[in-house]
């Protein structure tokens, strides 16, 4: 479980707070996508997570982050770590290796785990991220969607029990973006790894994240299921998020009385829908 | 105006990147090139301005080949905007930035410092700001105003929304469609088929480093078959439409199976479910589409509800 109690963090060299007022519970397993407009604060809710804030970003800090019970200001960044595995936005930064499995090897090896572990894992988060044949493959030779498969397995060999994404979709195209979903949900339900995604792609969030949270000039504006907060599109549009159009539709006929059926958060609940209004 | 003649790219002998491509693109056309990572989209788009020369084949800039033209020539007739802004931005103020492609072509002159200046206000910077400092819808922001302020007479754009908010988004499109109803060629990958279907008036499928399928967006976006061989999702509306008319045949004669955009949609499913007579619904297609953005006509209202937010 993932706790945030009444969070405030302002950057030392800023004049006013990045979050305010922040409170928000993550349960142990469930997948939280976080979305809101650029600057909201999304970016350091993850860095409260992984300890970045305020290890390494020093500022105000009020309130408490605690990561199955461990307060972040009072456990050592390397314990966080080991908590928390963090995939960057710049997926190439964080590579330290030129061949796929010696990045892999690379985080296992400075987490001192046994060696006769290091073989299972590096083979468990390679599958769970259907990558396998990629073992051997020069990292530069890849492309995006291999490259952010890679990243997000290296992560996973280390076995966080949080997994934080910041934007891990930004440079794939649809159908890599959907995989990546895909094989991060089915490894969290199997492992009961938490998994916490800041994403743009509102639709991916709505069909795949248990929470949906909209962050907005450093607060929390909406954190509930996906279908709770789609349900505000209006809302949502005056802070800068767009509803997935077949939502928008659908609340627009709700609107208009023609629809009286739950919000719909993709395109298979609205044709379903659509056929019981004009039926 | 721009015409790829069987053309063919590798990295490498055993890594061909471009099959064959032919494909031509007219002047003051939007088009949008669709596919998967690895399709060869942005490779694509590096032969048009001249970055990459064809192993064979030709790439011609209005007849002449691209291996005849040199790069600076070239980079005055096609802008060009990675997808990463960091990738283009090198000077340590916005002013300094925006001047950068004038000094590059030896133009330091008063019309260059004038179109600055103008540039500076239209997008709202602070000329004397680090560009580095900015956040990343502003930098992006910066490096498409670089290229326009050299007013070139092709854009082409590497997924120009990637990593940008909704507002950010609307902004830099709002500048895109502007450029090219004053004439400008656009030429832009995407990833987000919403933007696609927003704003091009063409689509060129790619897949595994061949053109599979172009045409007008609103046609070739219903082409089901064409979309899976492309790993691709048809926007949301147009996907809805389709199921629909999957899931009740009697609706493909109705415009509800016709229609592309929310708008559209929301009245064809509105008049269907009142019984009202369905002879006054439009469907705009591309072809159709004097303006040359199909879904633009949708912008507007967003922007609207984007701006009143703002403004609150």
């Amino acid at each position: 479980m993932i706790q945030l109690k009444d969070l405030c963090f302002r950057y030392r060299e800023s004049a006013q707070p990045v979050l305010m007022d922040v409170n928000l519970e993550i349960p142990t397993g469930s997948f939280t996508g976080i979305t809101g407009p650029a600057g909201s604060g999304k970016s350091t809710l993850t860095y409260i997570l992984n300890g970045i804030v305020p290890y390494c970003y020093p500022g105000d800090f009020y309130g408490e982050a605690l990561i199955d019970g461990h307060d972040t200001c009072t456990t050592s960044l390397t314990d966080i770590s080991r908590l928390v595995g963090s995939v960057c936005q710049d997926i190439d930064s964080q590579f330290v290796a030129s061949i796929v499995e010696d990045e892999m090897l690379y985080g296992m090896e400075n987490f001192g785990v046994p060696h006769d572990l290091i073989e299972e894992r590096v083979t468990e988060a390679l599958e769970a991220m259907d990558i396998a044949d990629l073992r051997h493959r020069l990292i530069a030779s890849l492309s995006g969607g291999q490259k952010q498969k890679v990243a997000i397995a290296s992560i996973l060999a280390l076995k966080p029990r949080v997994l934080v994404l910041d934007e891990p979709t930004a440079e794939l195209d649809p159908a890599s973006s959907r995989q990546v979903f895909t094989l991060l949900q089915s490894y969290a339900r199997s492992h009961g790894t938490t998994v916490v995604v800041v994403e743009q792609k509102i639709a991916l969030l709505s069909e795949f994240a248990d929470q949906l949270v909209i962050v907005d000039e450093g607060r929390i504006r909406f954190a509930d299921a996906p279908r709770e907060v789609l349900a505000h599109s209006e809302e949502l549009l005056r802070l800068g998020v767009n509803c997935p159009r077949a939502t928008t539709l659908m609340n627009r006929l709700a609107k208009a009385d023609l629809y009286h059926g739950p919000v719909c958060t993709d395109v298979e609940e609205a044709a379903k829908a659509v056929l019981e209004v004009i039926a | 105006m721009i015409e790829f003649r069987r053309v063919e790219v590798s990295y490498d002998e055993r890594t061909p990147i471009l099959k064959g491509i032919d494909l031509s693109i007219r002047e003051g056309e939007f088009v949008a090139f669709v596919g998967t990572n690895g399709a060869g989209k942005s490779t694509t788009m590096r032969l048009i301005n001249g970055l990459l020369k064809p192993d064979s084949g030709e790439v011609l800039i209005e007849g002449t080949p691209t291996t005849q033209l040199r790069t600076s020539d070239l980079a005055q007739r096609v802008g060009f905007l990675f997808q990463n802004p960091d990738r283009q931005i090198c000077c340590p103020t916005v002013r300094e930035e925006l001047l950068f492609g004038f000094k590059a072509i030896g133009r330091e002159d008063d019309e260059a410092e004038r179109r600055v200046d103008e540039a500076i206000e239209r997008f709202g910077f602070d000329g004397s700001a680090d560009p580095f400092l900015l956040n990343r819808g502003t930098r992006q922001l910066l490096a498409l105003a670089s290229i326009v302020v050299l007013a070139p007479p092709v854009i082409v754009l590497d997924e120009p929304t990637t990593g940008l908010d909704f507002r950010e988004c609307v902004k830099v499109m709002e500048i895109i469609i502007q450029l090219h109803r004053s004439g400008t060629t656009v030429i832009m990958v995407c990833h987000d088929m919403e933007v696609v279907a927003d704003f091009a008036e063409r689509v060129i499928v790619m897949s595994d480093g061949r053109v599979i399928d172009e045409g007008p967006t609103f046609d070739v976006l219903r082409r089901r078959r064409v979309l899976e061989e492309a790993s691709l999702v048809p926007p949301q509306i147009m996907d809805l439409s389709l199921a629909l008319s999957l899931m009740d045949p009697d609706l493909k004669a109705t415009p509800i199976a016709s229609a592309n955009t929310l708008n559209e949609m929301q009245m064809a499913i509105e008049a269907t479910a009142e019984h009202v007579p369905t002879d006054g619904i439009i469907t705009v297609s591309v072809a159709e589409a004097s303006s040359g953005a199909p879904g633009a006509q949708e912008l507007e209202p967003v922007l609207t509800t984007v701006t009143e937010g703002v403004e609150r």
